[in-house]
């Protein structure tokens, strides 16, 4: 027997950090096994189904559209938002309820850590649920219909930073006030949060109020997805400042003397103050946005390659000879969107300035929540003259609500015959008659005229078309029935031959437009 | 050695409560069980809530929209003290008190009741500071259906997440006003003197005073609960 025999073996000591990393995964998958926040998740998901999944649906087929409500005005995350707060809430008090404090006070850990590694556990599980409750919701969407444009990624982000934020803050809650009313308390706050700033959300279309992950206002319409892609400016500011909102929570937490030593408290400090400067960056650089065509801009996110269209081919169809080519997203529309336009395109074809193409173009972004905020519109432009038609613009579109097709089947001609007759401004009494007798023409009765311009979104132009059609006749009760002059004119002039009607329009039409004839210079 | 003097109390001791003082007994009892329930910061909490809904009314905090979004900020004040009055539910002693408390139900009982009319005398009271839409018979109305959700989740879901029924309710409420469904069931969508909406509100306290009558919160040893 040697000395050598004897001397015990040794092995090479662990590096300590990857002990340090064991360990941490091993409190991580402790604290993901005993969270609570999983408990929560059945009523979350009840709610998430009645409210975000069910108030989204009976919208036309795209993403945008489909996803307004609950990505746009964020209801996602404000389904989660209470829940998660009070729940986290709870789980930040347990040492306080427990009276444990004193106990892992003298742990190895630090407390703050053991904190940080409580709140990443249900963390994961109130983001990981809600990154799967949408993606199914998606995948369901998407099942039930061919959903046209891109999903809302980013907005999803936002969500998911929304959901950790809210939970940084209700464990932040819990853990300075522990008592059984903390989870509810943190509950109410996030709640009233939420509401308020969803409220007020619809109200502000600048300035600060657009870092509220739920403002829609200027941020979320039809063009993106489609014709350009989501801006991502202001999402990121929005993740910034829920990141920061998070961060400064948990940095609070490593503030206290019983969190540990002093090196932790400073690097503590630093964290808070790291993310109170990231929320207040946000904060400050959402009031340099400003509104494009295509969405809200940021200047120091922004990034140009973000403002190049889609590329798209159109498809083709035909209405009474002239070539109707629209965006491929909107392919579904083509054969009603022919069928609206063909009695009018037979109407006027052959006349000066009548259209040879239809084309469908962009959109532009408003200021408010809806693109037709602006007003719905169609334009004729070119040489040849192209009608130019901003589908996205349309809140007609037929969906699966009642009443919408018919509602876009009388908009369409409406808006094309007024922009043939009239222009863009308001008509004349005269415009106004030979207006009524084409749409007459066109599937739309004089009768059914003082509705059809009633319906919301149209120009300025159509209240006082509706005036002259019904002679002051409209009250609350209803837009009134057709009489009066105008009326008188138009039955004339749709009475005639279509051949003397076309004749007529081809000799006055340049006098109409300019406004020169009066009602009795009608035949 | 001997057994004899174990039973002595220690000099200084507190005497036991005797059979001589029948009255004072079940006064006792009921205060034991309200601290335990932390009904007095439970009572301090809805004298707050009444303070904020008086701010509220009297500097009119609003939130921008039509007539329902500005019963916004009084219905979710009423939705936080359903969510206190759900909490009280929650018990820290599980099976032995159930084992041992005979009035146990009772106390459940009246812990409910006189809570319920703390939190509407409370916010009654706050209303005083403004007009709050629907008046005083839609605050009733609204926070005893809140209310009867609160405990109906305490006794599913366990007492300290009672408030996850109030919760709930009312941000599927705040979807259905917007979508302007009229069913009594949404009793705030519905107006103050609606009959339907008065019986569905009241059927889901009623609900709810039974369920944590009879049942008691799921915490108090009735199964499982996440902590």
């Amino acid at each position: 027997m040697t000395a050598a025999t004897d001397a015990p073996v040794r092995h090479r000591p662990r590096r300590a950090g990857g002990a340090v990393t064991l360990t941490t995964a091993r409190l991580l998958r402790i604290e993901l096994r005993r969270s609570t926040m999983p408990w929560i998740l059945p009523v979350i998901a009840a709610l998430f189904w009645f409210d975000s999944y069910r108030f989204g649906a009976g919208t036309p087929p795209y993403w945008v559209l489909r996803t307004f409500w609950n990505m746009g005005q964020g209801r996602t995350f404000m389904d989660f938002a209470p829940f998660v707060a009070g729940v986290a809430a709870w789980i930040g008090s347990r040492d306080g309820r427990r009276r444990t404090a004193d106990l892992v006070a003298g742990a190895v850990w630090p407390r703050w850590g053991a904190q940080l590694a409580a709140w990443a556990a249900a963390t994961i599980w109130a983001v990981g649920a809600y990154l799967v409750f949408v993606c199914v919701m998606f995948a369901v969407y998407a099942h039930q219909e061919s959903l046209q444009g891109s999903p809302p990624w980013w907005w999803v982000a936002v969500g998911a930073a929304a959901v950790a934020a809210f939970t940084a803050a209700g464990f932040a809650v819990g853990a300075f006030f522990p008592s059984r009313f903390a989870a509810p308390a943190a509950a109410f706050g996030a709640f009233l949060a939420v509401i308020v700033s969803s409220q007020n959300g619809f109200g502000d279309t600048s300035g600060w109020p657009l870092i509220l992950p739920n403002n829609a206002n200027g941020n979320y319409q039809p063009i993106s997805g489609i014709f350009y892609p989501y801006l991502p400016d202001l999402p990121i500011a929005r993740i910034m400042f829920l990141a920061g909102i998070a961060v400064a929570a948990l940095g609070l937490l490593g503030l206290p003397a019983r969190a540990g030593g002093a090196r932790l408290r400073l690097a503590a400090a630093v964290v808070a103050l790291a993310g109170l400067a990231a929320a207040g960056t946000a904060s400050v650089l959402v009031r340099t946005a400003r509104l494009t065509p295509h969405g809200m801009v940021i200047p120091a996110l922004h990034d140009a390659a973000n403002d190049r269209p889609i590329r798209y081919t159109p498809v083709c169809g035909h209405a009474a000879g002239v070539p109707v080519c629209l965006n491929p997203a909107y392919r579904g529309y083509l054969s009603t969107i022919a069928a609206d336009l063909r009695p009018v395109l037979a109407e006027v074809a052959g006349l000066p300035g009548a259209p040879v193409r239809v084309t469908q173009v962009p959109g532009r972004y408003a200021s408010g929540m809806f693109e037709d905020q602006a007003g719905v519109w169609v334009a004729i432009s070119g040489t040849p003259p192209v009608l130019q038609l901003p589908l996205d613009v349309f809140n007609t579109l037929p969906s699966p609500t009642p009443g919408s097709a018919g509602q876009f089947d009388q908009e369409l001609p409406l808006l094309s015959v007024h922009e043939f007759v009239a222009g863009s401004g308001g008509g004349t009494a005269a415009q106004q008659a030979v207006q009524a007798a084409l749409l007459a023409h066109a599937g739309i009765p004089l009768a059914a005229q003082p509705q059809a311009l009633t319906i919301f979104g149209l120009p300025d132009w159509a209240g006082e078309d509706l005036q002259g059609l019904v002679a002051g006749s409209g009250s609350a009760n209803g837009p009134g029935t057709p009489r009066g002059p105008v009326y008188a004119a138009a039955r004339r002039f749709a009475a005639l031959p279509a051949a003397t009607r076309h004749a007529w329009l081809a000799a006055n039409l340049a006098a109409l437009r300019a406004g020169r004839l009066t009602l009795a210079q009608l035949p | 050695m001997t057994a004899a003097g174990v039973q002595s109390s220690p000099p200084g001791a507190a005497p036991a409560p005797t059979a001589g003082r029948p009255a004072v007994a079940p006064l006792r009892l009921a205060w034991l069980y309200l601290r335990s329930r932390r009904v007095p910061a439970a009572i301090g909490l809805l004298a707050g809530l009444g303070a904020l809904l008086w701010a509220a009314l009297r500097w009119r905090w609003n939130v921008a929209g039509g007539a329902a979004a500005q019963a916004l900020i009084p219905l979710t004040i009423e939705t936080g003290a359903a969510a206190v009055i759900a909490v009280t539910t929650y018990g820290p002693f599980g099976d032995p008190e159930r084992a041992t408390g005979r009035w146990l139900p009772w106390l459940r009982l009246a812990a409910a009741v006189a809570l319920t009319a703390a939190a509407f005398g409370a916010l009654a009271a706050g209303a005083a500071g403004g007009a709050l839409p629907g008046g005083t018979l839609a605050l009733l109305r609204d926070l005893g259906g809140m209310t009867g959700t609160g405990l109906l989740s305490a006794a599913a879901l366990g007492g300290a997440f009672g408030w996850t029924g109030p919760m709930a309710y009312w941000l599927a409420t705040e979807s259905v006003l917007a979508a302007h469904w009229t069913t009594p069931w949404i009793w705030p969508a519905r107006p103050a003197h609606d009959r339907g909406a008065a019986i569905c509100a009241a059927l889901v306290l009623a609900a709810g005073f039974a369920a944590i009558t009879l049942l008691g919160a799921r915490d108090s040893g009735r199964g499982p609960v996440p902590d």
